[in-house]
Parts: C-alpha cells; structure tokens; sequence
C-alpha cells in the first residue's frame, strides 16, 4: 500500500533536500519530540535563524516529516512500499535511506502514541480485596456476615480513578467462575481461528 | 431491653382479658408481625370483625406497643427468658407468654432477615458481564490486531433505587490479574470459614 501524499505535504518536504541529511535527523528527532511532548515553536525559530531560512519553512518541513511518519505507522506500511511512497518526491538515494531508517526505528514507539488516541473506555488497573465481618449494626445486634471489599483501580485518559465496591462470598464465587470461563474463551477453535486468519 | 412506658401500658392492656379475649389478642399480636413482615401490609390489618368491638384507640395502643417491642426484641436477638421475663411484668397470663413466644419463634428468621438488610453499605456487586473483542483498527490506527475484553460489573446501592455500573477494559493479561485476586480473596474466605 502507498502513501498518498498531497502536493502541499510535497511541497512541505522539498524543503528537506536542501539541507544537511544531520539536520534532515534532527528533524526528525524534534518531530517524534512534538508526537511525545506537544510541539514547541521557540525550536523552530532557532533552527531557522541557523539555516538562514523563514521558522515557517522549518515548520512545514518539521510537520511534514511528521505527518509522513505517522501516516506510514498508522498503516503500517511495509519496507517496500516505504521506499517507493518517498521515490516519487525525488530525493538522493541517502535521504531516502535516512528517512526510512527514521521511520523503523520510531515506528513502533509512534504507534504507541497512536493508540492513546482511541475512543478511551476505563481500563482496568490493578485490585486490591479485604474480607470483612460484619458483627452487627444500629438494627440488628450479634451477626455474622461475611463480606469481601474491593478497591477497583482504573485508569481513563490519564486519569487514575477508584471504586470501593463490596459483594458477598456467594456472588465472589460466581464473578471467579464467569470470569474463568471469559479467559478460557481466548483458548477455544473459533476464537484461535481467528486470530490466525485476520492479520 | 430499653422499653418506653407507651409499650408498657400498651402491653397492660393487652394482657387484660376483659379488654382482649383471647381470640382478639391472637389476632391483634398476628397482626403486628404481618404490619412488620409483609411488605404489603397496610392499616388494613386491624380491620378484622373480631377487633371492631374495641376501642380504635386501645387498638391502636396495643398495636403499635406489640411492633415496637417486636422490633426491639428482634434487634437485640432476645431468646425466650428474656420475652417471659418482661411479659410477665406486664402481668401476661401463662398462656399469653406461650401463645407470644411462639408466634415470635414462627417470625423470628424474617424479622431478622429484615433487620439484617436495613443499613448503609458500599454498593453491592450483583453480577458481571464480559465481552471479548478482537481490534483490529481505529481510525487513528490501523493493522491492530489484538484481543481485548470489555467487563460490566452490576452493581446495587442501599437505596435499591440507582443500579450504576461500572465498565472497564482489559487485556488477557490484565484479567487473569483480576481473576487471579479474586481467586486469592475466595481460599482466603474459605480457609477463614474453616477456622
């Protein structure tokens, strides 16, 4: 599969032959930097005040790195596919190498990123349990009533949240059996089958 | 037992056989335990042809002095020397205190089964739902290809009125983690309830 690149995303990284391939490196250092961290313009101006060219130039050559990198991790394109997306922008045979080597080596780490991005539902972090008995209360004296408190930490956008929940020992038991059986799932044909067949 | 003297004198009254034959004393002490028990008990309940030739007032007395004391009985679990005692000091015949004592036995496991349910609590979990899903992309990425779980705990508060629930997502990892502490927290209950 090719990357498609739009004439204005060209014109944004014909900026990048015209300088040293150790500055085409270092943007692409700043811009897997910006995917981490948010983007910081002061760099542009010094890198452009450096080159003796507009910080806009630097800018658009900066973005366009990073848009060709994300788009290629996104899709994960092969090797192949890399090279012959970037040889219709007509770079030397060193830029193209470096630029390749720029994507493999932060691919992995821009799909991570990536990921952050999807629709976010809680997710589960950890668990904590304590057994309690519970001796008696303002309406009933001398009882014997077991109960299992749960602490449930989970994490959503960030955010780390936590539920105090409480069940009794007979539906503690039933949540491990259904629980058992969701796990066993992943170990059946069909679920293997699957995916086997869809990469 | 911390009784008022509105029990008291209710009780007084009760134990009197010209103000309540036998016949209308079983009927007015069934009654305070269906008034407690029965979720659909109403005022109704004195309204038996046996019980109209008595004072609605008295009646009432009486009533609401056989719940209260039911309650409070029932609360600090009192066994039958303990009722005995104090109907006797209310000057209840023999009879009255076998006819009482065993009408309390007949009610004694509901009466605390209500008991024990009244109170605050942390929400209760009720039940669990999971869902396995295979991702495959998003539209911010693409080629994913993992398996990953959806959990729904039920869950009930006190009030019996609001059922929230909680979701959250997991991987296979993540939840032999969750299972593996449950599991933890079930030997622990049962080596505990082997003691």
């Amino acid at each position: 599969m090719l990357l498609d690149l739009s004439e204005e995303h060209k014109e944004h990284l014909a900026f990048l032959p015209q300088v040293d391939s150790t500055v085409v490196a270092e943007f692409g250092r700043i811009a897997v930097e910006f995917l981490r961290r948010g983007s910081n313009p002061k760099i542009y101006e010094g890198a452009a005040r450096k080159l003796s060219v507009s910080s806009d130039t630097v800018q658009h050559g900066v973005e366009g790195l990073t848009y060709l990198l994300t788009e290629s991790s996104k899709l994960m394109i092969s090797e192949l596919d890399f090279q012959d997306s970037v040889f219709v922008l007509g770079f030397s045979e060193e830029l193209n190498k470096l630029l390749l080597q720029l994507y493999l080596d932060n691919r992995k780490e821009i799909r991570t990123i990536l990921s952050e991005l999807a629709p976010d539902l809680p997710s589960y972090h950890s668990l904590e349990w304590r057994l309690d008995v519970q001796l008696a209360s303002r309406s009933l004296r001398q009882q014997i009533k077991p109960s299992v408190t749960i602490k449930l930490h989970l994490n959503q956008n960030g955010d780390h949240n936590t539920r105090v929940l409480q069940t009794d020992p007979a539906t503690l038991l039933h949540l491990v059996q259904q629980l058992e059986q969701a796990l066993e799932e992943m170990k059946t044909n069909h679920c293997r089958r699957v995916v086997r067949n869809i990469k | 037992m911390e009784l008022s003297e509105y029990v008291q004198k209710g009780f007084q009254m009760l134990a009197d056989p010209g103000s309540f034959d036998s016949n209308a004393f079983t009927l007015l002490l069934r009654a305070a335990f269906q008034s407690l028990l029965d979720a659909q008990a109403d005022e109704a309940v004195l309204d038996h042809p046996d019980l109209k030739h008595i004072d609605p007032v008295v009646l009432k007395h009486c009533h609401t002095a056989a719940a209260t004391y039911i309650l409070e009985a029932g609360k600090q679990r009192a066994d039958k020397s303990t009722l005995s005692t104090y109907l006797e000091d209310c000057k209840f015949d023999r009879e009255r205190i076998e006819l009482f004592c065993a009408e309390y036995q007949n009610n004694k496991n509901s009466l605390e089964s209500l008991l024990g349910s009244i109170g605050r609590s942390l929400p209760h979990i009720t039940d669990v739902s999971w869902r396995l899903e295979y991702q495959i992309k998003t539209n911010q990425l693409h080629k994913m290809y993992r398996p990953a779980y959806l959990v729904t705990l039920n869950v009930e508060n006190t009030d019996s009125r609001s059922h929230p629930e909680i979701s959250f997502s997991c991987s296979m990892e993540q939840l032999q983690d969750l299972v593996g502490k449950l599991k933890d927290a079930s030997k622990s209950l049962e080596r505990a309830t082997q003691l």
